[in-house]
Formats: C-alpha cells, sequence, structure tokens
C-alpha cells in the first residue's frame, strides 16, 4: 500500500485519482490495544477500500467489537485503554489526542447488536443527529429525515407514523431506524456490530439487502457470527482469533479456499 | 480446540457420500473392464450383465446427488468441505460416464454377433487396464486426500491416449491391406475412442481431487509434454 502511494504521487495520472483518493479510505497500521493489563488487538494491519462491505468474523471474545470500536474511538468509553499503532481515515490518524472525537462520530457512524432507539418519536431519532450537530431547520431536518429513512428502506412502513414512538416498532423496524439514524448525519463509514442477530430471518433478510444497497453511499464494516451472512453480504472478509487478524481476503475466497488452515478449521466449524 | 458436535455430524455425513462416491466407482470400474474382457473374449453374456446393471449405477449416482443436496441444506458447508462436496457431485458424474461407456463397448459385443475379431486384441486392453489403474489411484486419492497422487494421473492420461493413436495407425494399416475390414476397423476405433474419453473424465476426476484438497484448481494440460516433444 505504501509503494502504491509513493508510486501514484511520483508518477501522478493526468486529470485522474489524487493520492487521497487512491489511497484506501481505512488504513490500520500494527494496531495494539489494551484494556489494562489484557492485550485486546496484537498488531492488526490491513487496508478497508471505499464503498465495500467488509466483514469481520471470529470466535467469541477475538476482538472483533473491540476493534471496530476503535475505528470511532468509542473505546474512549471505556477506562484503561491503551491504543498504540495507528488507524488512517482518508490518510489522517484519529488515534491521536487531537482529533476531534464528536466529529469522528458524525463521519463513522454505529449500529449495534440490540436495535436501541431513543425513547422518542421516529422523527425524533433520526432528527437527533442533525439537531446536536446545529441543524434546525425545519425543513431540512423534514428532508434529512425522509431521506434518511428511504435510504434505510423504512420509510414506507414509518411515513404515516412519524411522531409514534420509536420504541413500539419491531424488532426489524427498530433496527432499520437505528441505520437510518446512524446514516442521518450523512457518515462515511457504517459500523455494524452484529447487527442482526437479535432479528428474525425476514428482518435479517431486510437488513442484509440494505447493507447491499447501503455500500453505494457508504464503506460498511460488519461484525457478524454467521458466515452466510458475511459470505452473502461482505466483499471482504477479514478472520480475527485470538487478538490477531489471520487472514483478510476477498469473500469467496475466504469461504472456498482460505489460506490458513486457523482460517479454514473455523469456517468449517472446527473450532468457535 | 474440541471438536463441536456439529462438526462430527458433518464428517459422518461426509464419510457416507465418499463411501457412496468410492461404490459407484468401483461398479464403474468393473462395466468398463468386464466390457472389454468380454470384447475380446467373443462373449456375450458378460456384456450382457454390464447393460442389465447400469440401471443400478444410474440409481447410484442419483443417490449421491440427493445426498450431496441434503449435505449442503443441513450443513451449509464451507471451506474444504464446500470444495468437497461440490467435487464429489462432479465427479458422480465422471464415473457414472465411465460406466456408461462400459455399456457403450457392452453393446458393440452384442453387435458382433460371434463373428471374429481381425485380430487379437493388444492395445485396447492395455487401454481398459491402464483405465482401471487409473481409476483405483483416483479412488484413492480422493479417498485419503492425496492430491500428489491424483496429479500423476495427468500423465497417465497421456499413456492413453498415445495408446488410441496406436490403435488408429495399426487399424488403418489393417484397413489399406484388405478393405473389407473396414467396418471392423471402424467398430474397433470407437472402441479405442470410448476408452479415451474414458481417461480424459478420469482426469477431470483427479482435477476436482486436487482442488478438493488444496484449493487450487489444477489444470492437467499444465502437466502433460507439450506436443511435439513427446
Ligand atoms: N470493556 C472491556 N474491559 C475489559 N475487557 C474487555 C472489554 N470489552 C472486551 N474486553 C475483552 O476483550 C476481548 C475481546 O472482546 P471483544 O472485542 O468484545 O470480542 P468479540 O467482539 O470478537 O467477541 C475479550 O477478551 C473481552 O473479554
Ligand atoms: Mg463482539
Amino acid at each position: 500500500m505504501f509503494a502504491v502511494n509513493s508510486e501514484t504521487e511520483a508518477n501522478p495520472t493526468p486529470g485522474g485519482a489524487t493520492p487521497e483518493t487512491s489511497r484506501a479510505q481505512i488504513e490500520t497500521r500494527d494496531l495494539h490495544l489494551h484494556y489494562g493489563p489484557v492485550h485486546v488487538l496484537k498488531g492488526i494491519s490491513f487496508d478497508i477500500s471505499r464503498h465495500t462491505v467488509t466483514a469481520l468474523i471470529g470466535p467469541s471474545g477475538c476482538g472483533k467489537s473491540s476493534y471496530i470500536r476503535c475505528l470511532n474511538r468509542m473505546n474512549d468509553f471505556i477506562g484503561g485503554t491503551r491504543v498504540e499503532g495507528q488507524i488512517l481515515i482518508e490518510g489522517a490518524d484519529i488515534c491521536g489526542p487531537g482529533v476531534d472525537v464528536i466529529d469522528l462520530r458524525r463521519r463513522v457512524g454505529m449500529v449495534f447488536q440490540k436495535p436501541n432507539p431513543f425513547p422518542m418519536s421516529v422523527y425524533d431519532n433520526v432528527a437527533y443527529g442533525p439537531r446536536l450537530f446545529g441543524e434546525k431547520n425545519r425543513d431540512v431536518l423534514d428532508g434529512i429525515v425522509r431521506k434518511s429513512l428511504e435510504a434505510a428502506a423504512l420509510w414506507d412502513e414509518v411515513r404515516d407514523r412519524l411522531p409514534a414512538s420509536g420504541t413500539g416498532l419491531s424488532g426489524g423496524q427498530q433496527q432499520r431506524l437505528c441505520i437510518a439514524r446512524a446514516i442521518a448525519t450523512a457518515p462515511d463509514i457504517l459500523l455494524m456490530d452484529e447487527p442482526t442477530s437479535a432479528l428474525d430471518p425476514m428482518s435479517t433478510a431486510r437488513i442484509e439487502e440494505l447493507v447491499r444497497d447501503l455500500r453505494r453511499s457508504f464503506t460498511v464494516v460488519i461484525v457478524t457470527h454467521n458466515m452466510q451472512q458475511a459470505a452473502r453480504i461482505a466483499d471482504r472478509t477479514a478472520f480475527f482469533l485470538l487478538g490477531e487478524l489471520v487472514e483478510y481476503d476477498d469473500t469467496l475466497k475466504i469461504f472456498t479456499s482460505p489460506d490458513d488452515k486457523r482460517t479454514e478449521d473455523y469456517i468449517t466449524g472446527r473450532f468457535g | 480446540m474440541a471438536e463441536t458436535g456439529t462438526r462430527k455430524q458433518l464428517e459422518a455425513d461426509m464419510s457416507d457420500l465418499k463411501r457412496m462416491v468410492l461404490r459407484l466407482g468401483m461398479m464403474s470400474g468393473d462395466a468398463l473392464s468386464r466390457a472389454v474382457r468380454a470384447l475380446e473374449k467373443g462373449d456375450a453374456s458378460p456384456a450382457r450383465a454390464v447393460i442389465d446393471g447400469d440401471d443400478e449405477l444410474d440409481d447410484l449416482t442419483e443417490r449421491i446427488g440427493e445426498g450431496c443436496m441434503a449435505f449442503t441444506a443441513r450443513h451449509q458447508p464451507l471451506g474444504q468441505d464446500l470444495r468437497t462436496v461440490v467435487s464429489i457431485i462432479h465427479i458422480a458424474t465422471d464415473l457414472e460416464r465411465v460406466g456408461d461407456y462400459g455399456v457403450n463397448i457392452s453393446r458393440t459385443v452384442l453387435g458382433l454377433e460371434d463373428r471374429p475379431l481381425l485380430k487379437p486384441l493388444i492395445d485396447i486392453p492395455r487401454m481398459a487396464e491402464l483405465l482401471l489403474e487409473m481409476l483405483n489411484r483416483a479412488l484413492v486419492a480422493f479417498d485419503v486426500g492425496d492430491a500428489e497422487t491424483a496429479r500423476k494421473l495427468f500423465i497417465m492420461d497421456e499413456q492413453i491416449d498415445a495408446l488410441e493413436k496406436q490403435v488408429l495407425r495399426e487399424l488403418i494399416t489393417m484397413v489399406l491391406e484388405r478393405t473389407e475390414r473396414l467396418e471392423q476397423a471402424f467398430m474397433l476405433l470407437n472402441v479405442a475412442r470410448t476408452l479415451e474419453r474414458a481417461g480424459d473424465h478420469l482426469t477431470n476426476i483427479a482435477e476436482r481431487v486436487v482442488y478438493m484438497y488444496t484449493g487450487k484448481m489444477a489444470r492437467a494440460s499444465d502437466y502433460k509434454t507439450p506436443r511435439g516433444r513427446q
């Protein structure tokens, strides 16, 4: 990757890519994470490209959630964490002390395992982020709410009940509401931590379809324990084990003929 | 790290599938070698037995296909398991085809109706012997996961091809000497061609076995001696 960059800078393509767009959107460089004495991530390095879906798979406790929490500095909420190494988003390190964490979280949205709509109306759930960032104009907010709900494939189901409570929706609808809320602040990157593990198969299928569509506008990084799900929706798949990134490749390759024996053993259910 | 119960079930189901493939392989090889022996000896009754046995071969192939479908629905296999179950479907088709060739040759034997052969067969039985050897090696490689042995089949298939050409040369000479031999020469040439195709199917199987166990596509043509350098 570094070699590719220096090459691009040395021979700029006429009218073509600047170094900013030719490099990967998320570059993780030898990332280490400690929770107090526990060494949770042990030298993670890989690149994630724009407008792709990347699945993180691996047994429970291998550090998938910890990793994506690094991408929007959610680990800051946990006392005693220490981060070493770098994560560059659009070329800028986000791990350092000088980072505007609020703006980072606007650019890197997150959807959690359990749908967690705020106890307020559907409308206010989606408008929450934009309002937080200072948007007061009702027309503008109306537009954002509608566009976000449409993008989350929820608009048709809730257009007549925008004032109703978000918590009154079905589980699958609540999760799509959370996705609408995450995209309302116009992020570049969407993180999803097992977003369908609390949902029934139909709702899961809708979210999966949605994720495939979202990748046209966003870069999606999704943690899933469901390998068939990863195979269905991800362009690239990263296999984590005991805090290490064992293998990262095209999804098809990972699930048909991975290079690493540990990956093979995991996907064929020999452990995990 | 402990194997899970699901993994044990998967392995049990997989070994059932493999056993069916091995059985199909033995039946196909049997059909082919019995057909060629019937031709050699001009004996119609084993030829008839081969033709009658074909239904059983077809049934088993079908059951393997169904078994693979059930296996996939049940285990949603990935990695080597996925490669194996997909390979098994292909391998079963190739084996069934080899069995069909045994039937084709048997029909030819019945068509001879006790007329003696032009000459004692030499190269055709040799082809059959070599094919049987290839088949046995392919089945062992399939069973124990020996990609190296599977790759050796690519070379053996070259010998089959060479023998077919040898048969052709000999038959041409015989026909040039006495044109009334044409009909039988044509028939024998057909048999040789059929056996050559059986070799191609066994080569396919070997390619599948390599893919199953290594995840890499092996092309027999990459291993064969380039033309003009034989
Ligand atoms: N807040 C925390 N404090 C201390 N240890 C934690 C915390 N969160 C996670 N861990 C530990 O970090 C490791 C990785 O956990 P996690 O990232 O949640 O894994 P995964 O998402 O792959 O299941 C585990 O050993 C877990 O116990
Ligand atoms: Mg987790």
